[in-house]
This record gives structure tokens, C-alpha cells and sequence, in this order.
């Protein structure tokens, strides 16, 4: 659709008090990605390092732009001063990227797309809604979009372990313990964040629950 | 060699190429980082109450978001007008039209586009920008080597030619002005109904080897 909005109508909080701008999908724009992160206090990580090689990237070229605020960003191990008017094009996919903010309320826009394809969005991005609702505890909702996510990819790890997250705070533990254990079988390393999460405060005193998050494999064997 | 992993730049260190006669500059973000997959640029006020985004429709189907950097700008949107402050992101789908007055000093609007559906092919007009953005800026050497080049490596397309018609009509070159035209009407003949109404080219008209 054709329209305006201002960034500061566009952000919910995201974690621990950082925010995202979910532009793409507010506007329904279609021919590339574009969000925007804000960083709540100096030292935050405004941009996770990552590459966009995983399953769930869409192995784009980026381009961020610091729209305000100071931030340091890291590119391959190269670090790079970026305050406010900065561009940084990454465009290998495999370029480890992450960018660390000096200020609070440091913004960075992110625009991607893959060379040489149309662009569809991410099924990392698809998730945004469902991260809408996390934030706003609407847990009932969350748990529905991750599970309409997760019927065109049932596979993916980081919706099913959304899901156990949505379900847990909704006390549906049968769900959420399944769900948790299936996550951590298709992705080992989502176990040390799942021992720390509060998200998983309502199934947490469960024995299943440290059977699952203790030992990998003979997860199961308390219920 | 292989290319770098990752380019960076500053809005401050962008070239500023003039795009009209009223003070629109048009810094490419693009062609500075090498972007393929989607379109990117920045404009600039620099004195404010001055057009920061030109009224178009982009007919060629190009999905457009804008984001206005620093300063602030009144929009135009299909009917709407819009006020941009630092921070507004304007989206124009193809064929709604839209532009943008700078309505402070040093207004920057950052304008991104690609075509739904299709892989995002390059541009080739931001070439024939840039010479005209050397001739704006009084650098007819730098403009012409530009254009020069650019039809060389485009000869069959009728565009490049044209404009260099066009550059050489506005630096007097009556000789290149007319063999230019010449060869964009041969290669199609929708040239000739441009420079029919195009103003470049109305110190020629009389002259009896113009062919439009």
C-alpha cells in the first residue's frame, strides 16, 4: 500500500528494551527487505552478528544506514566507526556482521535483497507479527502465527521454540515441553538459551524440562 | 581479485550531482557501494523550500519507500500531502504519483526502489545522470568523456545517443548535436518526437540538416 509513517510509529520493543521498525511489512513493500532496529542503551547490539548464509536468512547483500545516534560496527573482524549518516554495505553473505550502539536510541535501517532473484521475504522475517505479539503478551496470538509458520515450515527450529516460549507462559506445558525438546533436537545450540529464558518459567520446575534442556538425546524420559 | 566483502560510506562523502537548475542534488548511494539487488539514493536540499523528490509516477513498475535522513519535507502522495520530519518513511507504490518539497535547509531524502517480481536489473540512465550532473556543474570535459563512454558501450540503444545529442546541443557542437540525433532516430524513431519538443535543440531547428 501507498502511505506514511513515522519510525517511531512503526517500533515495538524487541528484547530487553531494544525496539524493531517492522517497515516491510507495514507497507507491504515488495521488492526488498527493509526494517529498522533501535538500540535502548550505549552498549547494546543493535545488529546481532550474524551471517545470512543460515537456513532462516535470506542470503542477501545489505546495506545499513545509521539513521541516528554513533555505533561500531564489525565486519569480518574489521572494525568500522559508523555515526550518524553511515552506510555499510555487506554484500557477501557469508561476511560475519554485528554493530554495537554508543547511544541510546541509536537507530540502524537495514535494506536487503538477493542479487540476481526477485525478492521474496525471509522466513526468518516472516516471524515479525508473531514477535509483535511476544512483545505485547499477547501470548494467544503468538502462538497461533507461529503455528500457521510452522504449517509451511515445519521444520524450523526458531518457530518451534517461539512456539514452546508462547505455550509455556500459556501453561499449556504438554505443548511447550514437546515442542521445546523438538526445537533443541533440530538445533542443539538453542539449549543453552532455553536454560536462561523466562519464557520457560512456567515449565521450568518440570524434571522433563531439564531432561530436555540436561541431556540431549534421552530428552523424554521424565514424563 | 576477488571484491571486498563490504563497502562503507558517508552521506557527507557522496557525490552531489546537480539534477536541475533549481538546486535538487542527487548524491548516488548505489553506484558509490556497487548495491545490485535494489535501486539506492539520496537527495538533497541544501537551502530548504526547494524540490527534495521530483513529481513522477514511476511508470516502469518500480515499488518505492522513502526515508527522509535529516531536515524535513511537505510529500506529495496521489491526493495526500504529507508532512516528512527526520525519520518519516513515505511509500509510493508504481503508478501513484509523488514528490517532495524540502521544507528546512539541508533536507536529505533517501529513496530506495526495485520491480516486484523480477530481479532487479541496474539502471543504465544513472550514467547519462552523471554526465549531466558534470555539465551542471560546469565540467563539460567530464560530462562528455561520460557520455562518450556510455554510448560506446551502449551504441545500439537510441537513449545514449540522444543525450549525447543533447550535450552537445547545449555546449554548440551543431555538427555533433545533429550526427547524434541523426543516429538515436535511426535506431528508433521516437527520438525524433522528443526533439521536437525538446528545448535543447531549439537553437537548431532552422538549420536544414535537422532531422527532427
Amino acid at each position: 500500500m501507498s502511505g506514511s509513517a513515522h519510525i517511531s510509529d512503526l517500533t515495538f520493543e524487541f528484547v530487553n528494551g531494544s525496539a524493531w521498525a517492522m517497515v516491510r511489512s507495514h507497507f507491504d513493500v515488495k521488492s526488498f527487505g527493509v526494517n529498522a532496529y533501535v538500540a535502548a542503551e550505549p552498549g547494546t547490539e543493535v545488529i546481532g552478528e550474524h551471517d545470512e548464509l543460515g537456513a532462516d536468512a535470506g542470503k542477501h547483500e545489505e546495506v545499513y544506514f545509521v539513521s541516528s545516534g554513533h555505533t561500531t560496527f564489525t565486519v569480518n573482524g574489521d572494525e568500522i566507526d559508523a555515526p550518524m549518516g553511515t552506510f555499510v554495505f555487506v554484500r557477501d553473505p557469508a561476511a560475519k556482521r554485528k554493530a554495537v550502539a554508543h547511544e541510546a536510541g541509536t537507530t540502524v535501517l537495514i535494506v536487503g535483497g538477493k542479487p540476481g532473484e526477485a525478492f521474496t521475504p525471509s522466513v526468518w522475517e516472516r516471524q515479525a507479527p508473531a514477535l509483535m505479539f511476544f512483545s505485547k503478551g499477547d501470548y494467544e496470538q503468538a502462538a497461533e502465527q507461529y503455528e500457521q509458520l510452522l504449517a509451511d515450515a515445519p521444520e524450523n527450529a526458531v518457530f518451534l521454540y517461539n512456539l514452546a516460549c508462547a505455550q509455556s507462559h500459556l501453561g499449556r506445558k504438554r505443548e511447550a515441553l514437546d515442542h521445546l525438546r523438538e526445537a533443541i533436537e533440530k538445533r542443539p545450540e538453542l539449549c543453552a538459551g532455553a536454560v536462561k529464558d523466562p519464557d520457560f518459567d512456567g515449565v521450568r520446575d518440570d524434571p522433563e524440562f531439564s531432561a530436555i534442556t540436561g541431556q540431549v538425546g534421552s530428552a523424554g524420559t521424565g514424563s | 581479485m576477488s571484491e571486498k566483502a563490504y563497502e562503507v560510506a558517508h552521506l557527507d562523502e557522496l557525490d552531489r550531482f546537480p539534477v536541475d537548475d533549481e538546486g535538487l542534488l542527487w548524491r548516488p548511494v548505489r553506484r558509490r557501494l556497487g548495491i545490485t539487488a535494489f535501486g539506492m539514493n539520496a537527495y538533497t536540499a541544501e537551502k530548504g523550500d526547494e524540490r527534495v523528490v521530483e513529481e513522477h509516477q514511476e511508470k516502469d513498475g518500480h515499488d518505492e519507500l522513502y526515508f527522509v535522513a535529516s531536515g524535513r519535507a511537505t510529500f506529495v502522495l496521489g491526493e495526500e500531502e504529507i508532512d516528512a520530519p527526520a525519520g518519516t518513511f513515505v511509500h509510493a507504490e508504481p503508478g501513484t504519483k509523488r514528490g517532495a518539497v524540502a521544507t528546512e535547509p539541508n533536507t536529505t531524502v533517501i529513496a530506495i526502489g526495485a520491480k516486484p517480481g523480477v530481479p532487479h536489473e541496474v539502471s543504465k540512465w544513472e550514467e547519462i545522470f552523471v554526465a549531466f550532473g558534470h555539465y551542471r556543474k560546469g565540467d563539460e570535459a567530464a560530462a562528455r568523456e561520460h557520455l562518450t563512454k556510455f554510448v560506446a558501450e551502449n551504441d545500439g540503444e537510441w537513449q545514449g545517443h540522444y543525450n549525447l545529442a543533447c550535450l552537445e546541443a547545449l555546449t554548440k557542437n551543431r555538427e555533433g548535436a545533429i550526427a547524434e540525433l541523426k543516429r538515436a532516430i535511426e535506431l528508433d524513431p521516437q527520438a525524433k518526437e522528443y526533439a521536437a519538443n525538446d528545448e535543447d535543440f531549439d537553437w537548431l531547428r532552422d538549420n536544414p540538416e535537422f532531422p527532427a
